[in-house]
């Protein structure tokens, strides 16, 4: 994992990086809090508007906007989010977007394309002893499916993936609910003005951040 | 490659992939679960973990299935007040 959004070894003052002090060393900060600086949260909040936004635009004006291509936005602005650092980010590009290169550019991180074999994996018969057990192994191979992009890689990376995902799901799910409650706050408390003031919610929200 | 691979020796550089890592691994990813704020140092199976962490991922991506409905209602509503909107811009800020 190459450069890290938030962490930099020489500035320690940083304000909202990470909550531990004193990891000058480590090569990318824990999952943990990695996703839950309030840096990515902002990020994360402007890119799902935006993404949100594009979507709607894009839907033509009899159809309403569905709740898979909600998602789809969602989840693209999440794999931005990540800049293409880690397997399920790049898997989420890749598959949305197979032919546009720019996408790459724009999460801004360091992404290689590389083959889908990877060199030199180890043989089976290095495995340590807990990965042996039949369990731990159909268990792997769920936690495989259900990560994106994820299906056939070693143990070790499948866990460290898992994790990032898990931290970055929780983002999401933290965002959209802030978003949703306050979209629908705003929208039953006063009542309907159809002439007057009539704001599109994404500009606003939008111009404002 | 497979000639260098001895079964009694294990070594910890980055090529090999050791007991202990994957045990830090599987711990590192029992701390993210909502279930590790209840039971903070007992360390449980690694299967457990798993079992554990694939639920929870389901769980969220439901969530957000679920969100995604919602904030799909929402977005066909265009209708709102400038007061309102200035709650949500400075709620997302």
């Amino acid at each position: 994992m190459a450069s890290v959004p938030s962490s930099s070894s020489s500035s320690p003052s940083q304000p909202k990086t990470r909550k531990k002090p004193g990891q000058n060393s480590s090569p990318a900060p824990p999952p943990q809090t990695k996703w839950r600086t309030g840096t990515q949260e902002r990020l994360y909040s402007r890119r799902l508007v935006d993404a949100l936004r594009a979507t709607r635009d894009r839907t033509q004006v009899q159809e309403s906007v569905g709740s898979r291509a909600v998602k789809q936005a969602a989840d693209s602005a999440l794999a931005l989010t990540a800049r293409g650092q880690s397997r399920w980010s790049r898997a989420i590009l890749f598959g949305r977007n197979s032919c546009r290169r720019k996408l790459l550019v724009k999460a801004g991180g360091k992404i290689r394309r590389h083959r889908r074999k990877q060199h030199g994996v180890p043989p089976v018969a290095a495995e340590p002893g807990v990965l042996k057990e039949q369990k731990v192994k159909e268990r792997l191979r769920k936690l495989g499916r259900l990560v994106p992009g994820c299906r056939k890689l070693p143990a070790a990376t499948l866990l460290e993936e898992a994790a990032d995902y898990v931290a970055a799901l929780e983002l999401q799910v933290r965002t959209m609910r802030a978003l949703a409650d306050a979209l629908s706050a705003a929208t039953v408390s006063a009542p309907e003005e159809e002439e007057t003031a009539a704001v599109d919610p994404m500009a606003i929200a939008e111009q404002g951040s | 490659m497979s000639s260098r691979r001895s079964r009694s020796r294990r070594s910890s550089n980055s090529s090999r992939i050791t007991e202990e890592q994957i045990v830090e691994l599987v711990s590192k990813l029992q701390d993210l679960l909502p279930e590790a704020r209840s039971r903070s140092s007992e360390r449980v199976s690694a299967s457990r973990v798993l079992q554990d962490t694939c639920n929870y991922i389901r769980d969220l991506q439901q969530e957000v299935d679920d969100l995604s409905e919602r904030l799909a209602d929402m977005l066909a509503s265009t209708e709102m007040t400038s007061a309102q909107a200035a709650i949500i811009r400075s709620l997302l800020m």
